[in-house]
């Protein structure tokens, strides 16, 4: 049974894809604590957001401000404490099954099998969404192409770069063509040629009308890149906005000078 | 489940076992070696030795292995953060666990073989009939489905594949030393009989020995390996799905 929030109730399945009430995602008052042995913390403390479909969204904060664990409560990974978290439509804690359906996730570090090579590590999760024989091999090869790598693509992946790796993590989260894909610092540790090319490629993928959560510590990453930005800082969401309208806002020339207006301190201190 | 996933699953842990010389080592080449070394060290009647009497203790031997391999399997991609990138796919844990067990059977049954065959170049006399051969193999085959679930006990309460490899060590001695190929003492015979690989060895010694399939000693074997076993690998799903894949 499809799970949907108050918001949804009175909606019938076209409504919800439909343009003038585009939701993607929306998250209610979400907390996600982790009891230690002496204190818990409060990794994402009751934050509120919406996406829109086909929005580039980025979560820009600090070393544990609690952008991944957001991520992983929208992937289903990890279990909210409180709060709720609807993605096209479906309770992430009800309908998780339909969910993982239409997301692709592309880790921090990329996660890879090192004896596959990277066709296989692609067609192997492609297999995972039960996709159809020649539509996997012609998007395989498809993506293998747009990142460069199809000459590679029959070695292991054992002996490749650390940029290589990264683009095949963005490949396997890309391989079910999602609808709705989380980038988790997706350029972290490319050179800046590897990282511009990225760009590029991420900015393609607005064109095919995807949904884009993008977290990062890269300011230049983020305001080249988001249609709208939310800034976290322990756990709370401190600011949301397009990066134009909030550097308007706060009066400065970057998306570094708000973060330090709003909370005194730079991003780039938390890592 | 679905079979596609599984599938998929199953071709990827093969290819492991291929492209891995560790794996490759423990699964395949080890209970080759180990055929071969005992074949060549304890096949002198003369001195008391039997080498037809060690022979159904290999079959099982091997097979204890695989706790090894899937407690460091676990654990590594657990660290990698690959079962994390698995679990955001639609593939559900039967879909895993299922190519997991498959896989597994497929390894001992290929364990089984070798060191079937190796045996018979070393002069290995049986009397076992084609029925009786199929019949050891999936008694192999049920005895990987307990090392599997021993497997994901020990990647549950492992924090590494380093820590894995030496805690799979408290399942694996007792089933070497006192379900296998060493003669048991009536003192050792008490913790034996609560091991699979006991039962195994025994099930298998009477099957080489030409006993009939049907025999009270052998489905009394058959038997205890096929409830032990689904019990322990329920054990391990259940334990690993709450610890260990953290």
């Amino acid at each position: 049974m499809v799970i949907r929030s108050k918001k949804y109730d009175s909606m019938s399945h076209e409504d919800i894809f439909n343009p003038d009430n585009n939701i993607a995602i929306e998250v209610k008052e979400l907390k996600k604590y982790f009891k230690g042995k002496f204190e818990t913390i409060k990794a994402v403390d009751g934050i509120s957001f919406e996406v829109k479909q086909g929005e580039l969204f980025g979560f820009l904060g600090p070393n544990g401000a609690g952008k991944t664990t957001t991520i992983n409560i929208l992937n289903g990974l990890l279990k909210p404490t409180k709060g709720t978290a609807i993605v096209e439509g479906y309770d992430v804690l009800k309908d998780l099954k339909k969910v993982k359906e239409l997301i692709g996730v592309c880790p921090q570090e990329p996660a890879i099998f090192k004896f596959l090579n990277a066709r296989e590590n692609i067609e192997l999760f492609g297999n995972l969404h039960l996709m159809p024989k020649e539509e996997l091999k012609e998007r395989t090869n498809n993506l293998l192409e747009r990142l460069d790598l199809l000459e590679a693509s029959k070695r292991k992946t054992k002996g490749y770069s650390g940029g290589m790796l990264r683009r095949l993590n963005l490949m396997i989260a890309l391989i079910n063509n999602p609808k709705i894909v989380f980038l988790d610092e997706p350029t972290v540790g490319m050179d800046p040629r590897a990282r511009r090319s990225t760009w590029e490629f991420i900015g393609s993928l607005k064109n095919t009308n995807k949904t884009i959560i993008l977290t990062t510590h890269y300011i230049e990453e983020a305001e080249a890149l988001c249609d709208r930005v939310a800034i976290i800082d322990y756990g709370k969401l401190v600011e949301i906005g397009s990066p134009k309208k909030l550097m308007e806002k706060y009066e400065t020339k970057n998306l570094e000078k708000v973060f330090m207006k709003i909370t005194g301190r730079r991003i780039l201190e938390g890592m | 489940m679905e079979i596609q996933r599984i599938v998929a699953l199953i071709k990827m842990e093969l290819k492991k076992l291929i492209r891995e010389p560790a794996y490759l080592f423990l699964t395949l080449l080890f209970p080759a070696v180990l055929t071969l070394t005992f074949g060549l060290a304890f096949n002198d009647p003369e001195l008391g030795m039997s080498f037809d009497f060690m022979v159904p203790g290999l079959f099982a031997y091997a097979c204890i292995f695989i706790i090894m391999t899937v407690a460091q399997s676990f654990t590594d991609e657990r660290a990698k953060g690959l079962l994390k990138r698995l679990n955001t796919t639609p593939m559900t844990s039967g879909d895993f666990m299922g190519s997991q067990i498959i896989s597994n059977m497929i390894i001992a049954t290929s364990q089984v073989l070798i060191v079937f065959l190796l045996s018979i170049l070393m002069g290995f006399n049986h009397n076992a009939n084609v029925s009786g051969i199929l019949l050891a193999f999936l008694i192999i085959a049920l005895l990987s489905l307990s090392s599997v679930g021993l497997g994901l006990i020990t990647a549950s309460i492992s924090k590494s594949a380093g820590t894995a490899s030496g805690l799979s060590f408290i399942f694996i001695l007792p089933q070497m030393f006192f379900g296998t190929f060493i003669p048991v003492t009536n003192t050792t015979r008490i913790i034996a009989q609560i091991l699979p690989s006991y039962y195994v060895t025994d099930a298998l010694t009477s099957i080489f020995n030409g006993d009939a399939l049907t025999s009270t000693n052998i489905l009394i074997d058959f038997a205890f390996v096929s409830i032990v076993s689904i019990v322990i690998v329920i054990i391990g799903i259940q334990l690993f799905k709450k610890l260990g894949n953290k």
